[in-house]
């Protein structure tokens, strides 16, 4: 359900306001919405030193941020240190996030050019490796000037291209040497004699050829001799990366803490600066409005009273002063129903004063999801997983919910299987002499069908019902949605009847009944209902789904199981089945989990469902991953 | 009727939505992928909008079903 919220507005003397507002931060419960400011009242502006404060306050957080992100340390608690931070500390916190940013900065760049220079001297090693002793012999060739070439993996015919090229441009005054290098490329060596050299450039040049220079970085001009400085540095490279690595970690152990914290209250003094202007002042008072959860607001009160006095006096707006479009929303449904409170999120919010779907989506979604799965074993093994997210899941997070959703989803689809009789397909009914309770889904499909579509049926009915409802403040809207709802029930009466499944004296009062609803709905809706309802007979068809994805699902498993036998190796056979049926649980998980939210957001919440709802936020101290709003949150102050 | 023309019939009724659906996804896909660059908050309604064009080739699979089972 959507909770019930109050609209507060709080008055105190002007020179209060600022202790309000802290005292409003701590407590973690008001919403804060900027009021009407008829003259004397007048919104408060930030002055030009708040101004220059804030964006200071700004670029200081950016640099916390980006530091705690390079020094791996967004987590963990905060250093300890006075409640209310004063501006010599938000002043040391900014030179030190600026300081610990830059720092982090040049060891990221460090690290960087240290693992370019790595692979550059691995690169030179291979080539080295690969010609050792012909350069080890390049010293002594005096009169001789050597050229070092690789050429990519699949480029080998080059070689005695770029051999016959070198004869026609300098006869027989040259070697040529090649050798397969660990990366797949070729290296090639060649070796000419000095007065040769300008045309082989040449040639190497025009024939796009890449050569490997040898680096100045590393002295002398030939690969011998700036080979072993090349391999010298590459000892020492590891060790300065591992400088590198243990100088942030000495960062992080010194200041991570300290950083924290100044996020925590950079993060609280901006909002206290950006809730100033919801504020409205007079000469001598103030007044903020906002919203509480009505059964928080006695605690409201209470908070208030004992931080700022009687000096500043909380009253309750009468629901006709504010419109309900515009109050914040916060979703409380019982322990078991709340971890479907993700699959709403995922959708904007319903609007306040609108219907909360959540426990029809807590009934609706394991239950379709089961009868598309289906199976006694993928159930079961869907609910060990459901266990295991759950143990490795913090409360509150989505993966817990995730997790508490899989295990009604794992108990419908076990109910599910016993009803059609499946255990990794037929595997049961072979081996266990599992029966169907119900039908065998695998040759049952037209009686699988009819259920779909009357599940369907009952859901889109529940649907414009929760419409009807949801428009009871229209009569003319809830009316419509209400003969809309009646029709679609006749016309399934009339089909049942017309198909012999109902009495054939059924069909007669049905249709007379959609005559006369008919005009009534045209009326009411206009004439775009008769499209509309249609749009809704489709919405029902759309049901069919559930047979489908089922089918699909049940003909799969028993493909798996069919491989045993299949396939002439029992052992290649029970591997083949196994892996099919991995294949077919996750194609059953992740299928009907897509299909039952579909069947929910647009075939069930297009009858009723309100977004746009606004998100309830109080004006609270910062954390840094906002829980989701909660029915009477309550204060958490972080910093000691 | 001839069992071959019914088993083709029912064959048609799947595939050709199947290829509609194909089609639909094919240009769902790429403006998804679009979206969800900008905002990757939309994965999962992503998700969803590739399953909207499956309901064709779910209702095509019910006539194909149909057909085999009244014939």
């Amino acid at each position: 359900m959507i909770l019930a919220m109050s609209k507060v507005r709080i008055l105190g003397p002007r020179d209060r306001l600022d202790d309000v507002l802290r005292a409003l931060q701590d407590l973690n419960l008001v919403h804060l919405s900027a009021p009407d400011t008829p003259p004397p009242l007048a919104t408060v502006s930030l002055s030009a030193a708040q101004e220059r404060e804030r964006r200071h306050l700004r670029a200081a957080l950016l640099d916390v941020e980006q530091a705690l992100d390079a020094l791996a340390a967004t987590t963990g608690s905060p250093a300890a240190g006075p409640a209310i931070p004063g501006t010599v500390d938000f002043a040391r916190w900014a030179r030190l996030a600026g300081r610990v940013r830059r720092e982090t900065e040049r060891l990221r760049t460090r690290a960087a050019e240290l693992e370019d220079e790595r692979a550059l001297i691995l690169k030179y090693q291979h080539f080295f490796s690969a010609f050792r002793a012909l350069l080890e012999s390049e010293a002594r060739w005096p009169n001789a000037t050597a050229y070092h070439v690789l050429v990519k993996s699949g480029d080998a015919g080059t070689i005695p291209q770029l051999r016959a090229s070198l004869s026609a441009v300098i006869g027989e005054e040259f070697q040529l040497y090649s050798q397969p290098l660990p990366s797949g490329e070729i290296a090639v060596l060649v070796v000419v004699s000095a007065q040769a050299a300008g045309r082989v450039e040449r040639l190497l040049a025009e024939a796009r050829v890449q050569e490997i220079p040898v680096p100045q970085a590393y002295g002398g001009h030939s690969l011998t001799q700036a080979i072993p400085q090349m391999l010298a540095r590459l000892g020492e490279i590891p060790r300065e990366i591992e400088d590198g690595r243990k100088r942030r970690a000495d960062l992080a152990r010194a200041h991570a803490a300290e950083l924290r914290r100044a996020r925590l209250a950079l993060h609280d003094r901006l909002r206290a600066l950006e809730a100033l202007p919801l504020s409205g002042v007079t000469p001598r008072a103030f007044i903020i409005e906002g919203w509480v959860p009505a059964r928080a607001r006695r605690d409201l009160e209470s908070g208030l009273q004992r931080a700022c006095g009687d000096d500043v006096v909380v009253s309750e707006l009468k629901k006709e002063e504010w419109e309900s479009e515009q109050a914040p929303v916060v979703l409380a449904n019982p322990r078991l129903l709340r971890p479907f409170e993700t699959l709403i999120r995922i959708m904007p919010l319903p609007r306040y004063g609108s219907i909360d779907p959540t426990p029809f989506v807590a009934v609706f979604f394991p239950a379709f999801f089961g009868l598309m799965v289906g199976d006694v074993g993928y159930g079961l093994v869907l609910a060990v997983i459901g266990l295991l997210l759950h143990a490795r899941s913090r409360p509150g997070t989505t993966l817990r919910n995730v997790a508490e959703i899989i295990g009604p989803c794992a108990l419908f689809s076990i109910l599910a299987g016993f009803l059609f009789g499946e255990l990794f397909g037929d595997l049961g009914r072979r081996w266990l002499g599992l029966r169907p309770l119900a039908f065998d889904r695998a040759d049952a499909i037209v009686p699988f069908l009819l259920l779909a579509v009357a599940i369907g049926a009952v859901h889109v009915l529940l649907g414009l019902v929760l419409g009807m409802v949801s428009a009871r403040r229209h009569p003319r809207q809830a009316m419509g949605r209400g003969i809309s709802a009646l029709m679609i029930v006749l016309v399934v009466l009339a089909l049942l009847a017309a198909v012999g499944v109902l009495p054939r004296q059924f069909f007669s009062p049905a249709v007379i009944g959609l005559l006369v609803a008919f005009p009534v709905l045209i009326v009411l809706e206009g004439l775009v209902a008769p499209i509309e309802l249609l749009a809704t007979l489709g919405n029902i068809l759309s049901y069919a789904r559930i047979m489908a994805l089922g089918v699909a699902s049940v003909m799969l498993a028993v493909v798996a199981n069919k491989m045993v036998g299949a396939i002439g190796s029992v052992a290649v056979g029970i591997l083949f089945a196994l892996l099919f049926h991995l294949v077919n649980f996750v194609i059953a998980v992740f299928s009907p989990t897509i299909h039952a939210l579909r069947l929910h957001y647009v075939e069930f919440f297009g009858k009723f469902y309100s977004p746009g709802g606004v998100r309830y936020q109080p004006f609270g101290h910062w954390t840094r991953a906002p829980a989701p709003a909660r029915a009477a949150p309550r204060t958490t102050r972080h910093a000691a | 009727m001839n069992p071959a023309l019914i088993a083709l019939a029912a064959a048609l009724a799947v595939a050709i939505p199947a290829l509609a659906t194909a089609w639909a996804q094919s240009r769902i896909g790429p403006a998804i992928a679009a979206s969800m660059a900008e905002k990757p908050e939309l994965s999962t309604i992503a998700v969803l909008m590739i399953a909207i064009p499956e309901t064709m080739v779910i209702l095509g699979f019910v006539v194909a079903v149909v057909i085999l089972v009244r014939t």
